[in-house]
């Protein structure tokens, strides 16, 4: 029984972590035109539980992309120097709406895994009741 | 049939091999994405069963009693299963993981089915249906 709950506990990181994942997408989505705005990059890593890898993952510390920003061209831009440029932000919608499709697969598979977990648990349990 | 009810101990040990497999699945899903992360899986229960013949089916952990001798029942660890290896270093194919889920869950299934049969066999010869 302790196995399941060990899979339950740890397709519920999994699916925590994916969330949040989509999450710091949508923002980066929300700020692609946020003159100056860096994209935000996210990494997974593993739980460590006393120097021990529990299996759980979780988000690892947010990290800004130091690429270049966009230079847009907008001379009536308050923001705009004298060339009439100003720095966009370094956010690619593509990119951006790539991770969010594999943050939704990561997720599902997460789920289905905490389905069949349940499920298992479950038909077991029900060999106590007859 | 019943004087020693090995068909209980083994549709348990499948039982429990099944759930312990499904918890390796369920950690290779969840670091699908981390780097470096290398996929864990466990040997079949076939492989398990026939490396212990002679010795009861009860150890399929390495946390067990008397496990720890080499059967290979243990976590072993990069087992690259058709999935290659990502750029960051991740060797989890999720399409190797859900074919993998649904081999446990068919052999869960089994262990279970085993294991209600025979109860209630053993339910019916004491007249107790």
């Amino acid at each position: 029984m302790s196995d399941f709950a060990n899979s339950l506990s740890i397709a519920a990181s999994g699916m925590e972590a994916q969330a949040m994942r989509l999450r710091h997408v949508s923002e980066n989505i929300a700020n692609a035109d946020t003159p100056g705005y860096h994209r935000k990059v996210t990494s997974f890593e593993t739980v460590l539980d006393q120097g021990q890898a529990t299996g759980e993952v979780r988000l690892g510390a947010v990290k800004l992309d130091p690429s270049e920003l966009a230079r847009v061209l907008d001379p009536g831009n308050p923001l705009a120097d004298q060339n009439g440029y100003y720095d966009g932000s370094n956010v690619d919608l593509v990119v951006e709406i790539a991770d969010a499709r594999e943050a939704q697969r990561s997720y599902e598979a997460n789920l289905r895994m905490f389905d069949q977990a349940r499920q298992m648990s479950a038909s077991l349990l029900d060999l106590l009741r007859r | 049939m019943f004087e020693k009810p090995e068909v209980l101990t083994i549709a348990s040990s499948l039982a429990a091999h099944a759930a312990a497999r499904q918890s390796a699945i369920a950690r290779n899903v969840a670091n699908a994405d981390t780097p470096g992360y290398r996929a864990q899986d466990l040997p079949d229960f076939a492989e398990t069963y026939r490396a212990e013949d002679a010795a009861p089916l009860r150890r399929t952990r390495a946390g067990h009693v008397g496990a720890g001798s080499g059967s290979g029942v243990a976590i072993a660890t990069d087992r690259v299963g058709g999935g290659t290896m990502s750029p960051n270093g991740n060797s989890v194919s999720l399409e190797t993981e859900m074919v993998k889920a649904a081999d446990v869950k068919r052999e869960h299934d089994l262990a279970l089915a085993i294991y209600g049969k025979s109860l209630a066999i053993l339910r019916a010869s004491l007249g107790r249906r």
